[in-house]
């Protein structure tokens, strides 16, 4: 019964309207609070730098973008930006895809008119669902193929979501500019793609989607197109030049493919994910009947088991073409035209069964059996489940080291090699001809190369005299000729063999050393390529070497015979180096050009066995990561395999492992660090102001003892504050003039913030709002191994200078990427993000990116160090592994990119200046917390100086042990305000605490320990900010301040509006209410 | 006691809405314990001092009759401790709701939370409301 009487309303009126406030209040809290998200989202700026800027005090000096990117008035020109984008991408994709078989159907020439088969022919393969996403206005595979001219407006790439969250285009729309192109110019059959267009309601694809534990393809079967359209095969005479069918397995992040994890009735060929489902074998049939010339473009992050096809004779191509990200279906043209020759190199070895791989025996889903009752630590903020491991059983024989070096011992004869143990191809005993598809490295031309080494390498070995580090270097030339018809550019790979002896240290019989890759040659040109190798990487980590120092293991060089080669790939190169060797070629698969191939003897006299028992930085190596090993804890329980004895190593799985070690099950829970509370920390300075600003600090070399000065005008509770907040937003300290900043995103394929939300608007470059192209998202380029397979340094370190410039336009001056993971094996669902199976390939791609992208001021941080070598229960599994491996293997990638030896200088010593720690556990010590690996190994061998962060919110109530190790702070994404709105003690992050109590800014003061490596973090955190772009928003001028935004100004004004109108009613209510008190009294 | 009339079984429903979104808050905290509630003691007696309220905004009328001052501030109040609840509650899951939503779809610990939490939000949200469209009615019926 509705109130007949003002009161009544008034009163409800009231309500109402305090209703209102106190939504708009809390509302304006969660804005606030979340400040930072929310401006990236919405591409405001709430607060920030505010500067005086005249000649005594400029800013904008440091880092600009390039003359070809502006206006003449000085801001963005963001047409020229992604026209730049679009021919970046497409060249990636270009020189990325691998051309793996071609019997003379490919390139088709301009004009052909073909049909495209396969749905994802149709709804393209781009990016992942999750981590490195395909963003905004695209080109598809049809688009390129026959238009000339993009249709981003009604070609938007949309992503799958995650759990709960629905299916949704990754930019709201387009309105801005359309770019023309020079196509394909083939003319495609409109029926298929009237066909899949209406087959896509039913099975529902897009361009950025996941891996899956149950995986369907979701390939229509040709009833299903019939039912479509029954007469589509009439289509085909007009449209026979050529049938290209599309093959797709995607990959992202947090999701693997599990073995034997396929839908039901799916019929795949193998059982497996990777293998092909009757729909797909259909289709190719299909493509068969419509043309005498089928092509399979192959759309992957990860080998797929395309064996049959390879064999298949009426299969006349096959295009490995990745993930290409928004523009790459236009390199992808370009080869299928002719009008680039493909010169890629896989990126990992494609096995006839990935099972095959010995990894494949140990990943997934493990848990120690007696997880309850023995782990007490929990899941942590991000509910990760406890208590999951893998082991790594299969010792350095990761991808093609195992597929290879087991071919090499076949032909040779030793460690039971052709045993049937981890035969999955083949009939009865073991075959590399049967087991492998296509080698790693490998990669067909429209016309030939002919490699041969011109005389021998160039050795250059050295000692420092004052501190022992080495450098050893030998430079391979190689006289590349173009034997075939048509121009082309090709890799040149040099490989090694380091020997062997049996049951001595493991080695692999070939690995990669490094590349280059030639100019475009034309038909019978030649180029003499000089590829220069660090010969570390072939020598080999001992652990059981003794220091003759009371340590053990280190890298050594066993004397005997060195064999390099270099080949198409790695198989061709080992056959190179055994044709060298004069081994039995009727037992090889392939030949072997002996003249790619050399050879030299090592000995004492020419580089000592122990020459890299010290590393560059004069450090001398020992072993870090004994709790790597499982056997370590629980002797005698882990087999790893050996080449000694193949058929008798090989790996078994180790599931339902028991913890009975009290140190291990101490180190699973985190007992790592004991806090100490009663040190004399007189002597550590905090506070001691010398009037030195951060914007001093900008070309301040590392050791200079300015730094200290700086340091050291910090008060303790600052410094908590910048270790404990590692970004995206980061405190400000106004000892030092340093300002609270948002200052870090994602990915490896651009910069995660769209170009009219940058971070720093006052830029004079910045591309304002009214921008027609300002919603274009800088994240288009293709997956991780497209650039890897292109074993193009040059083209590597051009991406990485156009992701900095990015960052100039989008102000984001730390970038958290690129991926720098090993590809264990084929299942890890987020092998997009990581180069490839092999250290060299990731580390030289990594490296060359970062480099690049530090031209503009960009530090690239590449995740997640180390050992993400899965995504299931990636947070904190725990991978066990030997030293040997975790160092050849999985770190070598990061030590190259670290050491970044290419570009240092007499006067400067290059590297990357960031990272990202892993979810994962080294064995039983959580990443973030190994002292071993981020002090000992990253700063201390590889001299790593720059930010270090975890993870988002990882291992946040392991405080102390974290700083003890090394790591420079914590990704505490969402956290703002800092000091009033976040504080130590509040943030709800830092709120349970291991083995001490919970945050506060007195929770070091008796630990001396920790205040110095609280120093030593904050000082590489604000040295990696000086080195980067930050820089362009200092002056003396520079200080805080807030801006309005449309969400402040609107929840600031219903605030108002609702608190003076429901004052209003109030007044309004007491006044009708004492007017019916007189009326009732009268 | 009078008998009650419509707005007075609102403001009911809105005290046990109250209590029971309190308590679900209270639960939510307590669901994993890497996901506590800070503050849970103050947003606790917020929210049960909001129902308190209501029980008040109830009674009150018998005795002072509809639209009484003592009740209507006591739905006021209860409107804003309600929110105060609500709110404190919401901010400190923004980030554990955005990463479900993402990077983190595989937390079923944090899953656990939202699904309270949601719950926890709903009860509140719908108490105010009931306690609005209380404002505008009658509390008692009238001789």
């Amino acid at each position: 019964m509705l109130a007949r009487t003002k009161r009544g309303l008034w009163r409800g009126l009231t309500a109402l309207l305090v209703l209102v406030l106190c939504v708009s209040m809390l509302l304006g809290n969660i804005l606030e609070a979340n400040a930072g998200t929310i401006d990236t989202a919405l591409g405001t700026i709430s607060s920030g730098f505010i500067s005086e800027h005249d000649a005594n005090n400029p800013l904008y000096d440091k880092y600009t973008p390039p003359e070809e990117f502006l206006n003449a008035d000085g801001t963005g020109n963001s047409h020229a930006l992604i026209e730049a984008a679009i021919d970046l991408g497409r060249r990636e994709a270009a020189e990325g895809s691998v051309l793996l078989k071609n019997n003379g159907a490919l390139p088709l020439g301009s004009g052909s008119n073909v049909t495209l088969f396969g749905i994802r022919s149709h709804s393209n393969l781009l990016g992942s669902s999750f981590g490195v996403k395909a963003f905004g206005g695209y080109i598809s595979l049809e688009q390129a193929l026959s238009k000339s001219r993009t249709d981003f407006a009604n070609t938007i790439a949309w992503t799958v979501g995650s759990r709960g969250a629905a299916n949704s285009p990754t930019v709201d729309g387009w309105s801005g500019d359309e770019f023309d192109f020079d196509g394909a110019g083939f003319n495609l059959n409109q029926t298929m793609i009237d066909i899949y267009d209406k087959l896509g309601e039913t099975y529902v694809h897009y361009e950025n989607e996941p891996a899956a534990e149950v995986y369907d393809p979701g390939e229509p079967s040709i009833s299903e197109i019939e039912g479509v359209n029954s007469g589509f095969k009439s289509s085909f005479a007009q449209y026979g030049d050529a049938a290209i069918v599309v093959i797709a397995r995607p990959s992202c992040e947090q999701l693997d493919y599990l073995p034997g994890g396929v839908a039901d009735g799916l019929d795949f060929e193998s059982g497996e994910p990777f293998s092909l489902t009757k729909n797909e074998r259909d289709m190719i049939a299909l493509a068969k009947e419509c043309s005498d010339k089928v092509i399979v473009l192959v759309s992957s992050s990860a080998s797929v088991e395309i064996g049959s096809l390879k064999d298949d004779p009426d299969v006349d191509a096959i295009l490995w073409i990745g993930a290409p990200g928004c523009y790459g279906m236009l390199g992808v043209a370009d080869i299928l035209s002719g009008k680039v020759s493909p010169s890629g190199g896989l990126f990992d070895i494609f096995t006839a069964r990935n099972m095959s791989a010995p990894a494949m025996q140990n990943m997934g889903k493990m848990y120690y059996s007696n997880t309850e009752g023995t782990i007490t630590r929990t899941g942590g903020v991000l509910g990760f489940k406890p208590g999951a491991y893998a082991i790594e059983a299969e010792g350095i024989y990761v991808g093609y080291r195992y597929y290879e070096t087991r071919y090499y011992d076949c032909v040779a004869g030793t460690g039971g090699a052709d045993s049937s143990a981890g035969a999955y191809a083949s009939s009865g005993n073991w075959n590399y001809g049967d087991e492998v598809t296509y080698g790693f490295g490998y990669g067909l031309s429209y016309t030939t190369f002919d490699y041969a080494m011109e005389g021998a390498p160039k050795f250059e070995i050295s000692t420092d005299p004052e501190t022992g580090a080495p450098s050893a270097f030998a430079t391979f030339s190689v006289k590349v000729t173009n034997t075939g018809s048509a121009a082309g550019k090709t890799p040149v790979q040099i490989y090694g063999q380091a020997p062997y002896t049996q049951g001595g240290v493991e080695k692999s019989a070939i690995q990669l050393l490094n590349f280059e890759k030639t100019d475009v040659l034309a038909p019978g040109q030649s180029q003499t390529v000089e590829v220069k190798v660090d010969l570390q990487y072939i020598a080999s980590y001992d652990e059981s070497f003794d220091n003759g120092d009371g340590t053990k293991g280190t890298y050594i060089m066993d004397p005997g015979d060195y064999w390099f080669a270099v080949g198409n790939g790695a198989h061709d190169a080992l056959n190179a180096i055994m044709a060298a060797q004069g081994m039995d070629a009727s037992k090889m698969v392939g030949q072997g050009n002996k003249a790619q191939a050399c050879v030299r003897a090592v000995n004492e006299g020419f580089i000592s066995k122990t020459a890299f028992s010290v590393s560059k930085t004069g450090y001398k190596i020992s072993n870090q990561l004994p709790y790597s090993d499982w056997n370590y804890y629980q002797p005698g329980e882990v087999t790893y395999l050996t080449r000694s004895d193949w058929a008798g190593t090989f790996p078994k799985t180790y599931d339902n492992m028991t913890l009975t070690n009290p140190e291990l099950i101490d180190a699973l829970n985190g007992k790592i660090y004991e806090l100490k509370t009663n040190d004399d920390t007189s002597a550590i300075k905090w506070g001691v102001d010398s009037g030195i600003k951060l914007h001093e600090m900008y070309g301040v070399p590392y050791d200079d003892p300015k730094w200290d000065q700086l340091l050291d005008q910090l008060t303790l509770e600052e410094a908590m504050y910048i270790f404990s907040f590692g970004g995206p937003s980061i405190p400000g300290a106004d000892s030092i003039g340093a300002i609270e900043t948002y200052m870090t995103e994602n990915a490896g394929n651009g910069i995660a913030v769209n170009l009219n939300a940058s971070k720093d608007p006052d830029a004079p470059w910045a591309i304002p709002r009214s921008d027609p192209n300002g919603n274009w998202h800088p994240e288009v380029f293709a997956n991780a191994p497209m650039g890897a397979s292109t074993f193009n340094p040059e083209l590597m370190y051009e991406l990485g200078q156009f992701e900095g410039i990015e960052s100039l336009f989008t102000g984001i001056n730390i970038l958290w990427g690129p991926g720098l993971n090993t590809h264990r094996h084929a299942y890890n669902g987020r092998n997009g993000e990581y180069y490839s199976e092999d250290p060299v390939l990731s580390g030289v791609a990594a490296m060359e990116f970062a480099i690049g992208a530090l031209e503009y001021g960009l530090v690239a941080a590449p995740k997640h160090f180390a050992f993400n070598d899965q995504e299931s229960e990636r947070g904190g599994v725990s991978p066990w592994m030997t030293e040997q491996r975790a160092r050849e293997v999985e770190l070598r990638a990061y030590q190259i990119a670290f050491e970044a030896t290419k570009y240092d200088t007499a006067d400067y010593d290059a590297g990357m200046r960031g990272l990202m720690t892993s979810f994962s556990k080294i064995g039983a010590i959580e990443c973030t917390s190994s002292y071993g690996l981020m002090t000992e190994i990253l700063a201390n061998e590889w001299g790593f100086i720059g930010y270090a962060v975890t993870d988002i919110y990882d291992d946040v109530d392991l405080w102390t042990a974290v700083l003890n190790s090394g790591t420079t702070c914590f990704d505490t994404r969402g956290q703002g305000n800092f000091y009033t709105s976040t504080t130590l003690e509040n943030c709800f992050l830092f709120a349970n605490q291991m083995y001490s109590d919970p945050l506060n800014a007195h929770l070091i003061d008796g630990d001396a320990n920790l205040q110095l490596k609280l120093k030593d973090a904050v000082h590489k955190n604000i040295f990696a900010w000086s080195e980067s772009h930050l820089m362009n928003r200092y002056n003396a001028t520079t200080h805080f301040g807030s801006r309005m935004t449309w969400w402040r100004a609107t929840y600031l004004g219903l605030e108002i509006g609702s608190g003076v109108l429901a004052a209003a009613c109030a007044v309004m209510y007491v006044l009708s209410s004492v007017k019916k008190k007189e009326e009732e009294r009268i | 006691m009078k008998k009650l009339s419509i707005g007075g079984y609102l403001t009911a429903l809105a005290a046990l809405l109250g209590l029971a979104g309190t308590i679900l808050t209270i639960v939510s905290g307590m669901v994993s314990v890497d996901n506590p509630l800070a503050n849970t003691g103050m947003i606790a007696a917020a929210g049960f001092v909001g129902a308190a309220l209501c029980v008040l905004a109830i009674f009150a009328p018998s005795r002072w009759g509809n639209f009484d001052l003592l009740g209507s501030a006591s739905i006021l109040g209860a409107i804003a401790l309600y929110c105060y609840t609500f709110g404190a509650a919401v901010g400190q899951r923004v980030m554990l709701v955005a990463g479900l939503f993402s990077f983190n779809a595989g937390n079923e610990a944090g899953w656990s939370v939202f699904y309270v939490s949601v719950a926890a939000w709903a009860c509140l949200l719908v108490g105010c409301v009931l306690l609005v469209a209380s404002g505008f009615m009658k509390s008692v019926k009238e001789a």
